[in-house]
């Protein structure tokens, strides 16, 4: 179903990720394609756009850090509270018809990849997940995944699970063993994620000739394609309606990514690793 | 038989009468190049004001049973801030750009548009309207007839040869005084009119959606409202009117047309219909003008005043 208007849905079950970062397992359904996203409002607080996970038809689930006020509020609210939901909105992953496919997350990212892993298995394609967090304990949906059969490469900033340092390297490494007992080619990579990872996974595609989408975040406020505050320079494109997910020959025409993005009063910020005046 | 849609807006030429409405898209340079593509005739960017604002917290905009509700507040990155942007759409539209402003007090209203009549826009539009800013900017000019005449003048002496609309409520006891205030002070034009104000309660969350409770409401559920307030300014005003509020297809813009616009904004068809909104609405136009044999849009304007 599609919700035009916020639907007040009931927190079914809330799912401790770490310290930081809550599941909330949200009792309605949601039918959404891989990639989507749903308008989620925190009565009282504000309204903010997360990535949708669900493992069975009645439910869906979003993940979330406390990092703010309104996601501390959520973090504060417990089974039975309800939330109202908008969506599912945006551009979906396209998966190919067969073959072996790379996700790369950092951070949340895997929210928005998780299934697109689940519906890549149904069909039968090798799924390999490349993900990256500050430690061990913020590794999301690892149990899930190897459930589902995905091949689990971890890099962690600390070395406290897996490689020690990012999984742009693991999987830059992976793809250069082309042919080799740790390396391989894949049909098509998905990457979701900080925008200086995501840029660096662009770039290795690029080089390779290698397929890819990623999920390109901007600040939004409607999430229908009105409002116009995520649109990208230069092509005007709504990165709720022609985006999130946006594949890798339309992402060269997209100038702006990786350099900047506009904050909510609608001014252009430069990310701080752009050196560019 | 040929037709002609385009049309002759205070002395600017548009090659159809479809405008994008301020307040949506309108951010960026790009935004408005993609609404080019889609076959508007003229775009207005989003609302500039004296300083720069991040607007309301989120729910500010969503759609409801018979329309769109909002309570953005006018984010923007303030007059000074808008400067280059300005510049950069100017240098990338082939159509007008209409400039949308606002501001708390004359003088403020003043020091914006001396800045944005520098960058020599189609048309400057003064947003006296705006629904859901009371708090921090104070009543609507708009809602009343010796503020708009004030304010009105007053920036008519700064902008010189560009038109001057000024965008009006229908949220008032009589917007025919209003827009005769306007035309009064050398206002050019009228738009009207803005988003309706109203509330919708979460019945289940026990509050109003928008984090600022009152909205502008928008889309089918305000078009009579539109164009009853088109229908007596035209009898009244002998400027030029932008009929906007609910424009979803060529029969609504006709409709509009009749009442007395000589143009049509169109905001939330951008969500109805999608971002060739304004391809379609002119293809339906023509349409109907074909099967009608109305040759020109000056044909249609006001003819349903019987």
């Amino acid at each position: 179903m599609f919700n035009e208007k916020p639907v007040a849905l009931l927190i079914k079950e809330i799912i401790i990720e770490n310290e930081r970062v809550k599941t909330f397992v949200i009792d309605g359904e949601m039918d959404f394609k891989p990639g989507q996203f749903t308008m989620c409002w925190i009565p009282g607080f504000d309204e903010k756009p997360f990535g949708l996970v669900s493992r069975k038809k009645s439910e869906f689930m979003i993940t979330v850090a406390a990092v703010g006020t309104s996601t501390k509020a959520l973090h504060m609210m417990e089974v039975s509270d309800m939330l109202g939901f908008r969506g599912p909105f945006g551009s979906a992953f396209i998966l190919p018809v067969s073959g072996s496919i790379a996700l790369i997350a950092g951070g949340y990212g895997m929210a928005s990849l998780f299934n697109l892993a689940k519906e890549a298995r149904e069909k039968g394609i090798d799924v390999h997940v490349f993900l990256g967090a500050r430690n061990k304990d913020e590794l999301l949906y690892l149990d899930w995944m190897k459930e589902l059969g995905a091949v689990l490469h971890l890099a962690t900033d600390d070395g406290s699970e897996g490689y020690k340092g990012f999984n742009v390297q693991v999987f830059e490494d992976w793809v250069k063993n082309e042919g080799g007992p740790r390396g391989g080619i894949f049909t098509k990579v998905y990457t979701v994620g900080p925008e200086i990872m995501e840029m660096k996974i662009a770039s290795i595609c690029w080089e390779k000739s290698i397929p890819f989408e990623v999920s390109l975040e901007r600040y939004m406020k409607c999430g229908f394609g009105i409002c116009g505050q995520c649109c990208v320079d230069p092509v005007g494109w709504r990165m709720c309606v022609e985006g999130p997910v946006i594949n890798g020959e339309k992402l060269k025409q997209i100038t702006e990514f990786s350099k900047y993005h506009r904050t909510a009063s609608g001014k252009i910020e430069k990310y701080p690793w752009n050196k560019d005046k | 038989m040929s037709i002609n849609l385009s049309v002759n807006l205070a002395g600017i030429k548009l090659k159809n009468p479809t405008i994008l409405a301020s307040g949506i898209m309108g951010i960026s340079a790009a935004s408005l190049k993609f609404c080019e593509e889609n076959g508007a005739g003229a775009v207005t960017l989003k609302s500039i004001g004296h300083n720069e604002r991040i607007g309301h917290n989120n729910p500010t905009v969503y759609v409801w049973e018979n329309g769109i509700h909002n309570a953005v507040g006018l984010p923007n990155p303030g007059i000074d801030g808008s400067i280059d942007k300005m510049s950069e759409m100017l240098n990338v539209l082939s159509i007008p750009l209409i400039g949308s402003m606002f501001a708390d007090t004359i003088d403020n209203f003043v020091m914006v548009a001396k800045k944005m009549a520098a960058l020599n826009p189609a048309i400057i539009e003064l947003n006296l309207s705006c629904p859901n800013t009371a708090d921090d900017l104070g009543r609507m000019y708009a809602s009343d007839v010796k503020m708009t005449h004030d304010v009105v003048s007053a920036v008519k002496k700064i902008v010189g040869n560009i038109p001057l609309f000024a965008k009006l409520t229908a949220d008032v006891t009589d917007i025919v005084e209003i827009g005769k205030s306007a035309e009064a002070a050398g206002a050019d034009g009228l738009t009207a009119i803005n988003t309706v104000s109203g509330i919708n309660i979460d019945i289940y969350q026990k509050r109003p959606i928008l984090k600022n409770k009152v909205g502008g409401l928008s889309g089918p559920a305000i078009r009579p409202i539109g164009v009853r307030a088109v229908w007596n300014l035209y009898q009244a005003v002998k400027i030029p009117i932008i009929g906007t509020g609910g424009i979803n297809t060529g029969e609504d813009a006709i409709e509009y047309i009749m009442a007395g616009a000589s143009a049509v904004g169109i905001g939330s068809g951008v969500w109805y219909r999608g971002i060739d909104v304004f391809k379609k609405v002119t293809d339906e136009m023509k349409v109907f003008m074909e099967k009608n044999n109305y040759h020109s849009i000056e044909d249609m304007k006001g003819i349903a005043h019987v």
